[in-house]
C-alpha cells in the first residue's frame, strides 16, 4: 500500500539524483568523445573535441549542482534524507555544517569529483594538444567517481550509494508506516564530536585535491606513452606533479595536526592505516618527480619515471579502496564502513592498473631507455637511488598496513603487529637516514659528470658543520640514548646544512635551485621535529601520589599515567603545581579548567596558566575528550580529561528546569525547625545565620494583600563561610482565614527557609531551615604529556610546501619558454 | 655487471628482509587459552561479559580498569587495564585486546572496541584506548 507522506521536501533530493545521473553521463560521454578526438586522425577529431567539451562542461555544472542540493538539503535540516539525518544536526553550529558534508563517504566522493572537475577545467584551457588525450583519462576517472554515488540497481546489484536517498528507504523501522512520520524525528543523529573541530573543515577538501590531483600526472603519463609522444609528456607533468605532492602534504600535515590538537591518542603520527593509506602515494610521487628530473637532465631512468607517476595514481585509488571498502575493519580507528562497493572500489583499482599495465607492456620495446651505465659521480644516479629507497619504504608501508587485504585474499589470519608505531618505525627511521644523507649530498652532484675533487672539497665543509651541530643538537635535545636517532639527527642536520650552501648560492643569483634547496631544509626539519618530539615525550602526569590498593589486584607495576583530581585541591605534578578549579558548560560542551602554576626555588610564582581541556557529554557517544595545548616555542604540553563525573542534564538532553513555587523538597535533608527572635544566629553546615527583623509590610508577588490579611516577612542575613553574605526573606501570610508560607532559597548555598508559625503567646517565631546534602565533591582524571621540539615539525611542514612553490613557479615557466 | 643491476639485487635483498620482519612482528589471533600457553602478546577478539561488573574507580586509582570479557570460544577471562576507562566502553558490542596473561587475568596493554551506533545499525563507530606504559 503506497502512504502519501506528509511535510517531506522531495524537490532537492530528486534534483540532486537527476544531477548525478547527468553527471555520470556526461563524464562518460566526454571521456568517449576525448578518445575519439584523440584516435581519429581525420577531419572527425575537431567535432569530437566539441562534443567532449560541452559534454565536460555540463558535467561541471551538474557535480555543482549535486553540491548546493545536498548544501540545500543538509542546511534546512531535511532530515527524511538519511544523509542530513546521519551527519547532522539542529544543534550543529554553522560552522560545522560544512564538515557534516564530508563526513559520509558519498559527500567525500563528491568533494573529490568538485576538484577533479575543477582540474578538467584547467586543463582544458591549457593543455593545448594534450587536451583530449589526457582527458580521457581524467573523464574515465570522474565517470568511476559518479557511479560511486549512483545508487541505482543494475542486475541485481546496487552500484553507488546515493546521497539523496530518503530515510523511509535506508531503514527499516515502524515510524515509516505513519504517514506524518516526520513529525516524529525530532533531530539529527549529528556530527562526530570529534569532527567538530576548525581543521576539519580545512582538512578533507585539501586532502581530497591532493588525492584529484594527481590523476594528471598519471594522464599525462598514460597519455604520452599512448600516444607515443615519449618525452613530451614530463615538461608539462612536472608542475602538476609538484602540485599535487605540494598540496597532498598539506593536506596529510593539516590532518596530522588535527589529530594533535583535537583527538585524544596523544600524537600527530600513529601509523594508523588511514595515514599509511594517504602518505605512500605521497612518497612515491615524491620519488616520482626526483626520477622525471632525471630524466630530463640527463635521458636516464626513464621507465622508472614512468611507473612511478602511474603507480602513484593507483595507490590513491587503492588508498580509497582500504579505507571506504570496510577491509580495514578492526585494525584502524577511523576507516569508513562497507557501505556495499566493495567489488565497485575493486574495479576501481582494477580499471587503472589494468590501464597502466596494458600502456607499459605494448609501448615496452619503443620506450627510450638508455643501455648506458650511469655514472657514479653523478646526479642523476643518486637521485634514482633516492628514488628507489623511498619506493622500498613505500613497499613496507604498503606490505604491512594490507595485512587484512592478505589475510581476504588468502583466508589467513595474521594479526597486525602489536605495536605499530615501533614497527614502522624500525623501517622508517634507517630510510629516513638514506634519504636525509642523499639530499645532502646529491645537491652538490652534476648531472652526467662531477668534478670528484670538487664535490668532496664542497661536502666536507657541510660535514664538519653538520658533525658539530649534531653534537649540540643531541645534547640539549636528550636524543643520545638511542644510536638511530643520532644517526638521524646527524642526517637530517646535514641535509639543512648543505642545502643551505645551496640556498645561499641560489640568492647569490643561481636562484633556480632555491625551490628544492628550501623544500629539503624543511623536510629535515620535519624529520628532526618529528624524531625529538615522538622519542622524547613524556607522560608528565605520572600517577605517584601513592597508589591505592584495590581489591584483586595487588599493585600497580607502573605509575599510571592518568592523574585523579579533585576540585581545588592542589597537586605537584614535576614542576607544576596543577588545581582542578571547576568547570563551564557551553551547550554540550564541557570545559574543564586546570590551573598550571610554576614556582622558582625561592617559592615566588614564575609562570601561571590556565588550560581548558574540552569534554563533549554526548548523549549519543558518551564523553569524548578533546585536548587544551599550551605551547612554547620549545615544548608543546598536552592535557586532557580522560574521566569525568557525568553531567545529567547534559545527557539527559532538555536542562530540568525548577519552577518557582514547584514544591521540591526532596532534593533538601530533613529540615530543621527553630523558634526564634530578632537578633538570634543560626548556625549552619557553612556557615551562619541571623535573623535581623520582622517586616510587617511584606508584599508577595501576585498576590495583593487586602485588608485584614496578615503577610510578615522575615529578614534574614545569611553569612557563608566564604565571606560572601546573602539575604532571604520568607513571608508568613494569613488571608481570609486560610495561613500560607512562602518560601525562599538561597541557590548557591543550598538553602531554603520557610517562615512557619508566629506564637505571640511566647513571643517566637518558628522558623524551617531546609539544607542540601553536601554535593559531592567534583574530580577529574586527566593525563597530560609533553612533545619537546614539536615546532620543529610544523616549521619544517611550513618550510618545505614553500620551497615545493618555489619549484611549481619554476616548473612551470619552463613550459612557457 | 651494470650498476642498475647490483642495485636491483640490493632491493630484493632488502625486500625479502623486510618481509621476514613483517612476519616476525605480526602478531596472531588468539583465545584466552591460547594465550595461556605463550608469554608473548597477541590479541584477543571477544565480546564484554555485560552480566559482570566493570571495575573503574577514579577516586581510588584512576589507572585501574578491569572487566570480564567472553572469548569467540565462550571462555570467560578477567581483563586488566592499567589506564582510564575507555568511553563509552559499556556499548562495545566487539572488543579487540592486546596484551598477555599475567596468573589468571589478562593484562590488556591496548583496547580497540566496536559500539553500534544507537541509532543505526548499518553503521559501526571504532575507538580505541592505549594503555599506559
Amino acid at each position: 500500500m503506497d502512504i502519501n507522506y506528509q511535510g517531506e521536501s522531495l524537490l532537492p533530493g530528486q534534483l540532486g539524483q537527476f544531477f548525478i545521473v547527468l553527471t555520470f553521463g556526461t563524464a562518460l560521454l566526454a571521456c568517449i568523445s576525448y578518445f575519439f578526438a584523440t584516435q581519429s586522425k581525420d577531419g572527425s577529431s575537431a567535432s569530437w573535441k566539441k562534443i567532449a567539451r560541452l559534454a565536460f562542461w555540463i558535467n561541471l555544472i551538474s557535480v555543482v549542482g549535486i553540491g548546493s542540493s545536498l548544501y540545500y538539503i543538509i542546511y534546512n535540516h531535511l532530515f527524511e534524507y538519511h544523509y542530513a539525518w546521519s551527519h547532522s544536526s539542529t544543534t550543529l553550529p554553522m560552522k560545522y555544517i560544512i564538515s557534516s558534508f564530508w563526513e559520509g563517504q558519498e559527500g567525500s566522493f563528491w568533494l573529490w569529483m568538485f576538484w577533479q572537475a575543477l582540474l578538467g577545467a584547467v586543463l582544458v584551457f591549457r593543455a593545448k594538444t594534450w587536451e583530449s588525450p589526457v582527458m580521457t583519462t581524467v573523464m574515465l576517472c570522474q565517470a568511476l567517481l559518479a557511479s560511486m554515488l549512483l545508487g541505482v540497481e543494475v542486475l541485481g546489484e546496487r552500484v553507488g550509494s546515493s546521497p539523496f536517498i530518503l530515510l523511509r528507504n535506508a531503514m527499516d523501522l515502524p515510524i515509516f508506516s505513519r504517514p506524518d512520520y516526520l513529525k516524529m524525528i525530532v533531530d539529527g543523529n549529528g556530527l562526530n564530536p570529534l569532527l567538530q573541530n576548525y581543521w576539519m573543515t580545512i582538512h578533507p577538501p585539501t586532502l581530497f585535491l591532493g588525492f584529484a590531483s594527481m590523476v594528471v600526472p598519471f594522464a599525462y603519463a598514460f597519455a604520452g606513452l599512448w600516444q607515443r609522444r615519449y618525452t613530451e609528456w614530463i615538461k608539462p607533468a612536472m608542475p602538476w606533479s609538484l602540485f599535487a605532492v605540494m598540496i597532498l602534504g598539506v593536506g596529510i600535515i593539516m590532518g596530522s595536526f588535527w589529530a594533535y590538537e583535537a583527538l585524544n591518542f596523544g600524537g600527530f603520527w600513529a601509523w594508523d592505516p588511514v595515514e599509511n593509506a594517504s602518505v605512500i602515494p605521497w612518497f612515491t610521487l615524491i620519488a616520482a618527480v626526483h626520477v622525471l628530473l632525471a630524466y630530463k637532465n640527463s635521458g636516464h631512468s626513464y621507465f622508472t619515471a614512468a611507473f612511478l607517476v602511474m603507480i602513484s595514481f593507483i595507490l590513491v585509488v587503492y588508498a580509497s579502496f582500504l579505507t571506504r571498502s570496510g577491509i580495514l575493519g578492526e585494525t584502524s580507528v577511523h576507516s569508513f564502513t562497507d557501505l556495499g562497493m566493495f567489488w565497485q572500489l575493486v574495479l576501481f583499482n582494477a580499471i587503472f592498473l589494468g590501464l597502466m599495465v596494458w600502456v607499459l607492456i605494448s609501448r615496452w620495446k619503443e620506450l627510450p631507455i638508455t643501455k648506458k651505465d650511469e655514472e657514479t659521480y653523478s646526479r642523476e644516479f643518486w637521485l634514482f637511488i633516492g628514488s628507489m629507497v623511498l619506493l622500498v619504504a613505500c613497499i613496507q608501508i604498503i606490505a604491512s598496513t594490507s595485512i587484512p587485504v592478505f589475510n581476504a585474499v588468502f583466508g589467513t589470519k595474521v594479526a597486525p603487529p602489536i605495536d605499530p608505531i615501533a614497527h614502522y618505525n624500525k623501517w622508517q627511521v634507517p630510510f629516513a637516514v638514506v634519504i636525509a644523507i642523499l639530499s645532502a649530498t646529491a645537491q652538490f652532484m652534476k648531472y652526467r659528470r662531477t668534478d670528484v675533487k670538487k664535490f668532496y672539497r664542497s661536502i666536507i665543509s657541510s660535514l664538519i658543520v653538520a658533525i658539530v651541530l649534531t653534537a649540540v643538537t643531541v645534547y640539549f635535545t636528550q636524543v643520545y640514548t638511542n644510536f638511530m636517532y643520532i644517526l638521524l639527527t646527524f642526517a637530517a642536520i646535514f641535509s639543512i646544512v648543505s642545502n643551505s650552501k645551496v640556498l645561499g648560492d641560489a640568492l647569490k643569483g643561481k636562484w633556480r635551485l632555491a625551490g628544492s634547496a628550501v623544500a629539503h631544509i624543511g623536510f629535515a626539519l620535519l624529520l628532526i621535529g618529528a624524531l625529538v618530539a615522538a622519542a622524547t615525550e613524556k607522560v608528565i602526569s605520572n600517577n605517584s601520589t601513592g597508589v591505592i590498593a584495590v581489591e584483586g589486584f595487588d599493585a600497580v607495576e607502573t605509575p599510571g599515567d592518568n592523574l585523579f583530581m579533585y576540585m581545588n585541591e592542589p597537586i605537584q605534578m614535576g614542576e607544576y603545581t596543577i588545581t582542578y578549579v571547576g568547570d563551564s558548560i557551553d551547550g554540550v560542551d564541557v570545559y574543564y579548567r586546570v590551573n598550571y602554576v610554576r614556582k622558582g626555588k625561592d617559592g615566588k610564582v614564575k609562570e601561571s596558566f590556565q588550560l581548558t581541556p574540552r569534554a563533549q557529554q554526548n548523549p549519543k557517544m558518551g564523553l569524548v575528550g578533546t585536548p587544551s595545548t599550551r605551547h612554547y616555542l620549545k615544548r608543546d604540553i598536552y592535557t586532557i580529561v580522560t574521566a569525568a563525573p557525568k553531567i545529567e542534564t547534559l545527557l539527559n538532553g532538555n536542562e530540568h528546569d525548577d519552577h518557582e513555587g514547584h514544591s521540591s523538597y526532596e532534593d533538601y535533608e530533613e529540615p530543621m525547625t527553630y523558634e526564634v527572635n530578632v537578633g538570634d544566629t543560626l548556625r549552619y553546615r557553612s556557615g551562619f545565620i541571623i535573623v535581623k527583623e520582622v517586616n510587617r509590610n511584606a508584599t508577595i508577588q501576585n498576590i495583593p494583600v487586602a485588608k485584614g490579611d496578615i503577610a510578615v516577612g522575615l529578614m534574614l542575613e545569611i553569612h557563608a563561610s566564604n565571606n560572601k553574605t546573602y539575604t532571604a526573606e520568607p513571608i508568613y501570610l494569613i488571608k481570609e482565614g486560610m495561613v500560607y508560607d512562602f518560601a525562599k532559597d538561597i541557590e548557591e548555598q543550598g538553602l531554603k527557609f520557610r517562615f512557619t508559625k508566629i506564637k505571640p503567646d511566647v513571643n517566637k517565631l518558628e522558623v524551617m531551615v531546609y539544607q542540601k546534602p553536601p554535593a559531592e565533591k567534583k574530580w577529574i582524571v586527566m593525563k597530560a604529556i609533553e612533545f619537546p621540539y614539536i615546532n620543529f615539525f610544523w616549521a619544517g611542514t611550513i618550510i618545505m610546501t614553500i620551497g615545493f612553490v618555489l619549484s611549481i613557479f619554476r616548473r612551470n615557466k619552463e613550459i612557457k619558454d | 655487471m651494470k650498476k642498475s643491476s647490483i642495485l636491483g639485487i640490493v632491493v630484493i635483498a632488502i625486500f625479502i628482509a623486510m618481509i621476514i620482519s613483517i612476519y616476525g612482528d605480526s602478531s596472531t589471533y588468539a583465545s584466552f587459552s591460547e594465550a595461556q600457553k605463550t608469554e608473548a602478546e597477541l590479541h584477543v577478539v571477544g565480546q564484554l561479559n555485560k552480566e559482570k561488573e566493570l571495575i573503574y574507580n577514579p577516586t581510588e586509582n584512576a589507572n585501574y580498569f578491569s572487566f570480564y570479557m567472553l572469548d569467540e570460544k565462550g571462555k570467560e577471562c578477567k581483563v586488566v587495564f592499567n589506564g582510564s576507562k575507555p568511553q563509552d566502553f559499556e556499548r562495545s558490542e566487539q572488543i579487540v585486546l592486546t596484551g598477555k596473561m599475567v596468573g589468571q587475568e589478562f593484562h590488556a596493554s591496548k583496547i580497540l572496541m566496536k559500539c553500534p551506533s544507537k541509532y543505526n545499525e548499518q553503521e559501526v563507530e571504532v575507538s580505541e584506548s592505549i594503555a599506559s606504559s
